[in-house]
């Protein structure tokens, strides 16, 4: 159908459309036009990509000066073949309606060569990080230099043939996802990789993983070049400030600088060996690094693997320290700074330090200074050049405290360094870890705000939506929260706070070890088992927990009666248990046998996995998932919120713990025919706090009168939905109420009832 | 740090964890009890190299190779006569080219290359610049000053932040006091509904919290000069009149300061 968002022609490639995607839709030209960032939120499975996709290429047709680019950062790789399968549906959709006149775009999926290698030796290796290396043994300028010399060296034929042939040759317009990818790239015989890498520059649409644009030692090789009237969205983003976080921290432990030594020692054996054989090019490094380093690094795009986080301009430009200019030097400064580390790591007991005394102790023990601590990741990198290294992979040790070198004399603020000598769980085995950990989530983003015209931060659960300007400091033009508009009640929210015995349920710590508790949480699941068809899933707050509660139902008798009704399937930190777990949970939930699933909030069935109809009747909550308040990172965070940007620790414990509740409970519910009973079993959830914290669209459902259950209510509750939820339901009755026609879009009191539905925040 | 022992009598970390591993000038260590016995008049040789040895010059081994610990000791010796910053010089070239030497003549001295030499220059160089290396002694680099400032600024804010989170206490827990009796009284003489009252107490307990936001600001110069109590006690303080139209005696006396330094940055040929 084609659409008129406030002037705009929007081609949507479906005959009907639910009202939220029309007034996200509003609310995305609103940002686009004043050129300024937003955070939307909508719930899942209403259509938010294809709301997105539309638009923006709406807008890129009209306005082809003013937006010349999207960036779509989802996070796994199923996601992204989402997200290109819905875009091939709209370029379907334009060629249909216009034919010849359709917009020329080049749409195209991105990700990491383990993904896309057609070289039939590489791509066998399974590990991500050996195909990387492997590629790069066979791709780099210097082997290929070497190649050209001495014919018996091997090289990657793929990407010699894009080398000589496929950089004139601009990739013909069209939508390419991985796959397409590929088989281009063996019709042609290049390298699917590094087309892709060259095509992003000018491609109209690319969708790849949040890291290729925020972690900086990839976004710098990947990213740097994309333009600035881009649009970035990132989707999925309820997540984003711990992907900042995490792209930004490091994790020193004693065996990484046992290797750093080992490599040390390696590197120290080939400049022997290069001064013996070949010391001019030795000389001829020096004499690059005399004149400064950037202008003799002209990127050769494979040699990059190992990029520099995040430098301030003036510290690129400059040359390096006169200290570390030789080989011999820099080797003597890094085997002082690791000696150094050593005995950092060498403590007794917690410490925390900030970056400023940790270099003023570096200096007092050590004499190195800051400066030529800045230079350390630039300067291994030229080293490794010269060096012409192949097995890269291997110096990955000393390279990341090279990274950690960098960043600690850089940033003086947001980062915290904290050595625990033992882990929590084993106090008497030393195992000394030093966390180098970035607490401000804002740092690893900033560039990306800063670049580019319009970032869009859009998730099912965003809520609260004030919340993420603040973390990640960013100012948005518009922020609003959608919530569903539904035919029929077809979510049951529910808060169940007391057993039949009237003891509250709570995974409050004093009483999570009550057996009045746990067995209440039992009588939960049986009763639930009893009365819902299919599928079950309920979510603990942690792995001990969970070990805990169902070691206790096991003597308690209570799994045997769970299993007169379901099947019974537990999720484990081990993917590949998890995973088959998963399987047999769907094939049980498939011949109607029905089935329950046991897993943890933060987990990976929490994340990404949907349990959309019969797969998720009923999705229960045991306790509110806060995060493990005593770890030492964590509180330094908190801290730093506080100081910062004055958030208090309970707020943002509150909010992290509820953003995660909500994304347990909203894996039952993915589209409009799907229903689903959503409990939360902890008193906790009805206080006044905690409630507004849940997103709008489960809000709206959670009344007064379902907010303080007992088992046996709830239970009659369930009961009484259910029985409504089994009624017929056809498309003729969400048409007009979730579903609009273009007819019924253009009437004036449609729009005006749809005005009043949105929340700005 | 278990596999390190002593090379003379082999004893471990492991096997004695009281070992204490000491080293000397030469870079060579040695447990405790081995200088004990070796070392009893006082000095010797060092059993591995033969270098000749005071007693009272060993110390305690810092680091697990010991090769760094000499290194290091060679460098502070150095760095002590070298002690150019920055700043001394007229261009970034040269001064990388002058820290590149000093390096140079580290690694010389520490892998035995040119030693005498190498000792040479030092000593060339100590007397020709004898009054550059005394002056340049107790200057600190700009870095360092930097450092040392960031350390002392998170010190202030940290002891700050805790008469903050104390005071922050105190008020919560007086004002929960204060509103629970408050609630109580109305309950007990108003006639309206119990629901409506407690309603309302809770909404006037979240508009309180959100109107309370933590500010934290430390009254400095741009110049970064601090405020401190003493020069406060030469300005009239503030009447309540005054500072109800916002008036601080700190301000008059920021203003005083400045005025008093200005003068610094008057320079006649730039007029």
């Amino acid at each position: 159908m084609k659409l008129n968002i406030d002037g705009l022609l929007v081609y949507f490639p479906y005959d009907y459309i639910y009202p939220e995607q029309y007034m996200y839709m509003l609310e995305l030209k609103k940002s686009l036009d004043a050129k300024g960032h937003c955070a939307l939120e909508m719930p899942s499975g209403t259509g938010k990509t294809i709301s997105l996709l539309s638009l923006i290429v709406a807008y890129m047709k009209a306005n082809p000066l003013e937006v010349t680019k999207l960036i779509y950062c989802s996070r796994t790789v199923p996601e992204l073949e989402k997200v290109v399968a819905e875009l091939k549906n709209l370029m379907d959709y334009y060629e249909q309606q216009l034919g010849k006149g359709k917009p020329k775009i080049l749409g195209l999926a991105l990700s990491s060569r383990k993904n896309l290698c057609i070289n039939p030796e590489v791509s066998q290796e399974r590990d991500g990080k050996n195909v990387d290396a492997l590629c790069h043994k066979l791709t780099a300028s210097f082997v290929r230099a070497n190649h050209k010399r001495d014919a018996t060296v091997p090289v990657c034929s793929f990407y010699e043939s894009y080398d000589a042939h496929g950089k004139e040759m601009p990739l013909p317009e069209g939508v390419y996802g991985l796959d397409e990818l590929q088989e281009y790239g063996r019709k042609k015989g290049f390298c699917p990789y590094f087309l892709a890498r060259h095509a992003i520059t000018h491609a109209n649409i690319v969708v790849y993983s949040y890291y290729y644009l925020l972690d900086p030692k990839i976004a710098e090789v990947v990213s740097k070049e994309l333009s600035k009237n881009a649009v970035v969205v990132f989707d999925e983003a309820h997540n984003i400030d711990n992907v900042c976080i995490e792209s930004m921290s490091i994790k020193i432990t004693r065996r990484t600088l046992d290797k750093c030594q080992q490599n040390i020692d390696g590197l120290s054996k080939q400049i022997q060996r290069l001064k013996d054989c070949d010391a001019e090019r030795l000389k001829t490094e020096y004499q690059k690094l005399v004149q400064g380093l950037r202008d003799a690094n002209i990127a050769r795009e494979t040699d990059v693997i190992l990029a520099n986080p995040v430098l301030p301009d003036d510290v690129l430009k400059e040359a390096v320290p006169g200290n570390i200019r030789t080989a011999e030097h820099f080797l003597g400064f890094m085997k002082r700074f690791l000696e150094y580390m050593k005995i950092r790591l060498r403590v007794q007991h917690v410490v925390s330090e900030s970056p400023p005394s940790f270099l003023k102790d570096c200096y007092q023990k050590v004499c190195i200074e800051r400066k030529p601590l800045r230079f350390c990741a630039e300067r291994l990198n030229s080293m490794m050049r010269t060096l012409e290294l192949v097995e890269i992979h291997d110096f990955s040790a000393l390279s990341l405290l090279c990274h950690f070198a960098t960043l600690v004399s850089t940033y003086a603020k947001g980062f915290v360094l904290i050595i625990e000598p033992f882990d929590d769980r084993t106090p008497t085995i030393s195992n000394p870890i030093l966390h180098f950990s970035c607490m401000d989530a804002s740092i690893a983003i900033k560039p990306v705000f800063d670049r580019f015209q319009t970032v869009v931060i859009t998730s099912g659960t965003l809520s609260p939506l004030e919340m993420y300007p603040r973390i990640l400091d960013f100012r948005p033009v518009t922020m609003a929260t959608f919530t569903m508009t539904l035919a029929r009640t077809c979510i049951c929210p529910m808060v169940v706070s007391k057993g039949n015995d009237q003891v509250a349920m709570t995974s409050k710590y004093e009483t999570r070890e009550d057996v009045a508790v746990i067995r209440n949480y039992g009588n939960l699941l049986v009763e639930f088992c009893s009365i819902v068809p299919d599928g079950i899933v309920c979510f603990f707050t942690s792995y001990i927990y969970m070990e805990s509660t169902v070691a206790a139902w096991y003597e308690q008798g209570i799994l045997d009666q769970v299993q007169k009704h379901k099947l019974l399937f537990i999720e484990t930190q081990d993917a590949a248990e998890t995973s088959l777990a998963l399987l047999n949970y769907q094939k049980a939930c498939e011949n109607g046998r029905g089935a329950v699933l046991l897993s943890v909030a933060r987990g990976k069935v929490s994340e990404g996995i949907d349990f959309d109809h019969h797969f998720g009747r009923a999705v229960i909550m045991f306790g509110i998932p806060y995060v493990y308040t005593q770890s030492k990172i964590l509180k330094a965070r908190l801290e730093y919120l506080r100081d910062q940007y004055q958030i208090r620790e309970n707020d943002f414990l509150t909010f992290d713990a509820m953003r995660h509740a909500a994304q347990c409970v909203g894996r039952a519910l993915r589209g409009k025919t799907d229903y689903g009973i959503m409990v939360f079993a902890d008193k906790r959830f009805a206080r006044a706090d905690k409630r507004s914290k849940i997103p709008r669209w489960i809000q709206e459902y959670l009344k007064d009168g379902l907010c303080n259950l007992s088992v046996d209510e709830a239970v009659q509750v369930s009961k009484r939905f259910l029985r409504q939820m089994a009624q017929p339901f056809s498309r003729e009755d969400q048409l007009g109420l979730s579903l609009l026609t273009v007819e019924q879009l253009d009437q004036e009191d449609t729009k005006k009832k749809l005005q009043s539905r949105m929340q700005y925040v | 740090m278990d596999d390190q022992g002593c090379p003379r009598c082999k004893t471990t970390k492991y096997r004695n964890p009281s070992l204490k591993l000491l080293v000397n000038v030469c870079g060579h260590s040695l447990c405790e009890t081995c200088v004990e016995a070796l070392f009893v008049k006082g000095s010797g040789i060092c059993p591995e190299c033969g270098t000749a040895l005071r007693k009272n010059n060993f110390r305690v081994q810092l680091f697990e190779d010991p090769f760094i610990e000499k290194e290091i000791e060679v460098r502070r010796k150095i760095l002590k006569d070298y002690n150019k910053k920055e700043e001394d010089f007229k261009t970034l070239e040269e001064y990388n080219d002058y820290i590149e030497m000093i390096e140079t003549l580290i690694f010389n001295i520490v892998n035995n290359i040119d030693v005498d030499e190498t000792r040479q220059m030092i000593e060339q160089y100590k007397r020709e610049n004898k009054d550059q290396i005394n002056k340049g002694r107790n200057k600190k680099s700009k870095d360092e000053e930097y450092l040392e400032c960031l350390i002392e600024q998170e010190k202030e804010e940290s002891s700050l932040k805790r008469k903050f989170i104390v005071e922050e206490e105190q008020r919560e827990k007086d004002s929960k006091k204060k509103h629970k009796e408050a609630l109580l009284d109305e309950l007990m003489f108003s006639d309206r509904s119990a629901l409506d009252i407690l309603n309302e107490h809770k909404t006037d307990i979240d508009k309180e919290n959100e109107l309370r936001v933590p500010v934290m600001a430390t009254t400095k110069f741009s110049t970064g000069i601090k405020l401190m109590g003493k020069y406060l006690r030469h300005i009239r303080s503030a009447s309540d009149e005054e500072k109800g139209g916002g008036f601080e005696s700190k301000l008059a006396c920021m203003r005083a300061l400045l005025d008093a330094v200005n003068g610094l940055f008057y320079l006649p040929d730039q007029v």
